[in-house]
């Protein structure tokens, strides 16, 4: 039970590394209308950041020939957005032997992992196909969450 | 000929033209139409009109002005230097179609092809005139292609792309060098071309969008293994509304 | 974040390494490390108690996220322990098809955002008590609490005020100065009563919508949300508790709370309102039409086009089928609209 691997992943615990959220840096983040079926490297910087228009009625871009319509995201007060990445066993991203006072002994089961920021952002901006997403965007509905979450479990009064 | 606009901004349309001549006012005009770059993969696509009075064609045939395409680039140089002089009775207008304007139109949600694009603006810079004109727009074209600047920071490009054509191979080589993995081509690209579509299809990363015709087929084949997943121990469970409409759910992963 | 991508990254890109994004709530997660104050906290459980000892290596970190169970589904679902702040944090996920994010210089598919926020620890301990409560007797805490699955449950005894807490939902009894407790349907009850009181209260403050069939519902205007009744309030919030009940919890709590029958029963009945919001099935079908006939017509143009050059007659003979194009781009946009 214990070999296998989904016995592993139930019991897994992800560390957060501490320290990488003191450091993490401020990421620019853009929330696309489309899958790009696979993750990894892309210039972004060199050729969406210098397209993207200011029009009148909010921002353009065109990805791939298709026209998008994008609007800035404020993170709501009080909460702050996180870019992270999840280390493959033996990784360490946190960097630098300052932290290492903060930062725990090794892994003392191997299906456990280290989870630490790369970015932190509080703003991105949002896109749509076409059109500019608007106040009916799920996104916008999704981020009124933690204050109803807040309300949820808020401890209820004693008798 | 003043491109200042287009160099500022080439991401849309831009509408260039001559002072209207007095004469074209009074007396009864002449008006020719043509486009040029409708073919290429790269750049712009160019809509022109020229017109005179019909008492005046004789003037103007007399420049030897002819189809673009038998004239050198130098002998359309020296014609457009020509038909400025004659400004008190050649009147031109064009509009310069961005690559990206192209692509976005084409491949756009509501899908506007390329004839319903070139007829509209055809029917467009006739009504701005409503005269009659020559073939002399090729300079134009060509202008724009030479100093197109390039909307992306991409200074590795090489500007190497031949004439812009689908089958020319310099054109080829150049798209198949320059496809980037997630962006495909920089706005230059006509996207909406067979053969850009082919070499993205071959080179860069999948892409789908709600529209996709695919996408459908995909959306149904999640829903099918979620339903399957789930085993015989409980029905699915659905989050309360509040999150459906929302986007949100449990993470089970992260 | 799929297995594939973290290769991808871990090979080719040091500092490009991403997740996708993910909200935390900033005063409980970030403000800590910055206030040595909080700090100390942290060194305040290490010196705490006997049950701490043997976990305290691995309590050096203090943040972990855990699989526990859903106690809804009895799935599982993961959780963000603060073990500095002995918080428990639920984690949800915004997902939506056809989405990407461009993260710095990198693009990661899915475009998924997470939301950390503070969790009541009671509703998991619930599921336990509950499930105990078919041994009929009282039990010490930590043989309730015990799971084969998510043996992570564990950490839930860490948590603070436990006792106080408890008293909820439980009956209790001290024997020695050891605590036994048994699960209190009447006491959960009223627990959940309360609960869903002041949900009720944040969805009037917050302008939930809580009645209507309409696709926007999280941004109604004042009057629509006015008009909402008491009784689409209760049940509404009773629908989110009981997202965190198990099904037979949550249909006693209806009953308690004089809820009509069907809205127990089939707490989600629009569920199928998710489909609507996106376009119209016999809209995408039509694109479908047009993107084929699309290419076709966009072949045959740069065919044309390609001998342009050559040729400026071939271009007129493109001209002509324009009225059907255009006729079709017409209705195109009047179904738009």
């Amino acid at each position: 039970m214990e070999s296998s691997d989904e016995a592993a992943t139930e019991k897994r615990r992800i560390h957060l590394r501490p320290a990488t959220l003191r450091d993490a840096a401020p990421g620019t983040l853009h929330l696309l209308p489309c899958e790009v079926l696979r993750s990894r490297a892309a210039p972004v910087r060199r050729f969406f950041a210098p397209a993207i228009r200011q029009g009148p009625d909010g921002l353009a871009v065109s990805f791939r020939g298709r026209s998008l319509r994008g609007e800035e995201v404020v993170v709501p007060p009080g909460l702050v957005g996180y870019v992270m990445v999840m280390e493959e066993k033996g990784e360490d991203f946190s960097g630098g032997s300052e932290n290492d006072e903060e930062e725990p002994e090794p892994l003392e089961r191997d299906f456990d992992r280290f989870i630490g920021a790369i970015a932190s952002f509080s703003r991105f901006t949002l896109w749509g196909l076409e059109t500019i997403p608007g106040p009916d965007a799920k996104v916008f509905g999704a981020l009124t969450w933690p204050t109803l979450a807040a309300a949820i479990h808020a401890q209820v009064p004693e008798d | 000929m003043d491109l200042s606009d287009l160099e500022r901004d080439n991401t849309g349309r831009c509408r260039l033209n001559s002072p209207v001549p007095a004469v074209c006012r009074k007396e009864p005009c002449v008006l020719g139409v043509d486009e040029a770059g409708r073919g290429p993969v790269l750049g712009p696509m160019v809509y022109a009109i020229c017109y005179c009075p019909l008492s005046r064609l004789a003037d103007l045939e007399a420049l030897k002005v002819a189809d673009s395409k038998t004239l050198s680039e130098s002998e359309r140089d020296r014609l457009f230097a020509k038909m400025e002089e004659d400004r008190d009775f050649v009147g031109w207008a064009l509009d310069v179609l961005s690559p990206n304007l192209i692509s976005t139109s084409m491949l756009g949600r509501v899908k506007y092809n390329l004839n319903s694009l070139s007829h509209d603006t055809a029917t467009g810079l006739i009504q701005y005139a409503l005269e009659q004109g020559v073939k002399v727009i090729q300079v134009a074209r060509d202008q724009a292609v030479k100093n197109w600047r390039f909307v992306e920071k991409l200074p590795d490009l090489d500007a190497d792309y031949g004439s812009g054509y689908p089958n020319d191979p310099k054109t080829k080589a150049w798209l198949k060098k320059h496809v980037e993995p997630v962006f495909g081509f920089p706005q230059f690209v006509r996207f909406s071309w067979r053969t850009a579509q082919t070499i993205l299809e071959k080179e860069a990363e999948d892409v789908m969008w709600e529209d996709s015709p695919t996408g459908d087929q995909e959306g149904l084949g999640r829903i099918t293994s979620y339903f399957l997943k789930e085993g015989p121990r409980t029905r699915p469970h659905l989050p309360h509304r509040y999150f459906q409409e929302r986007g949100l759910e449990s993470a089970t992963t992260l | 974040m799929t297995r594939e991508a973290v290769r991808w990254l871990n090979a080719a890109l040091a500092g490009e390494k991403l997740d996708a994004g993910r909200v935390f709530e900033e005063t409980e997660l970030q403000s800590q490390e910055n206030d040595p104050g909080l700090l100390d906290g942290g060194a305040n459980i290490l010196r705490r108690g006997e049950y701490l000892r043997d976990a305290s290596k691995k309590m050096k970190n203090g943040l972990m996220f855990v699989k526990l169970v859903n106690p809804c589904s009895g799935e599982g679902a993961m959780y963000l322990f603060n073990m500095y702040l002995q918080q428990l944090f639920e984690i949800k996920v915004f997902k939506e098809k056809h989405r990407s994010w461009f993260i710095n210089q990198s693009v990661q598919s899915g475009g998924l955002l997470h939301f950390v926020t503070p969790l009541d620890p009671l509703f998991l301990l619930l599921y336990y008590l509950r499930k105990a409560e078919k041994e009929g007797k009282f039990q010490p805490l930590n043989q309730v609490v015990v799971d084969d699955v998510f043996p992570d449950c564990i950490l839930l005894l860490k948590l603070p005020d436990l006792e106080k807490v408890l008293r909820h939902v439980t009956e209790e009894k001290e024997i020695g100065n050891k605590k036994y407790y048994k699960y209190s349907r009447e006491k959960t009850l009223k627990w959940l009563q309360k609960k869903v009181n002041q949900t009720i209260a944040a969805l009037k403050t917050n302008k939930v919508n809580v009645s209507a069939r309409v696709q926007s519902t999280a941004f109604f205007s004042g009057d629509q949300v006015s008009s909402d009744k008491e009784e689409d309030y209760i049940c509404y919030a009773h629908g989110l508790i009981s997202d965190y009940l198990p099904k037979e919890l949550s249909d006693d709590l209806s009953k308690y709370l004089k809820l009509p029958e069907p809205s127990a029963s089939l707490p989600n009945p629009p569920s199928k309102k998710i489909k609507l919001s996106d376009e119209p099935v016999e809209a995408k079908e039509d694109y479908t039409k047009f993107n084929t006939k699309d290419l076709k017509t966009e072949k045959k143009n740069s065919k044309m086009s390609a001998a342009q050059k050559a040729l400026a007659k071939v271009d007129k003979s493109g001209m002509k089928s324009i009225d059907t194009f255009f006729g079709a781009k017409n209705k195109k946009k009047i179904g738009k609209i």
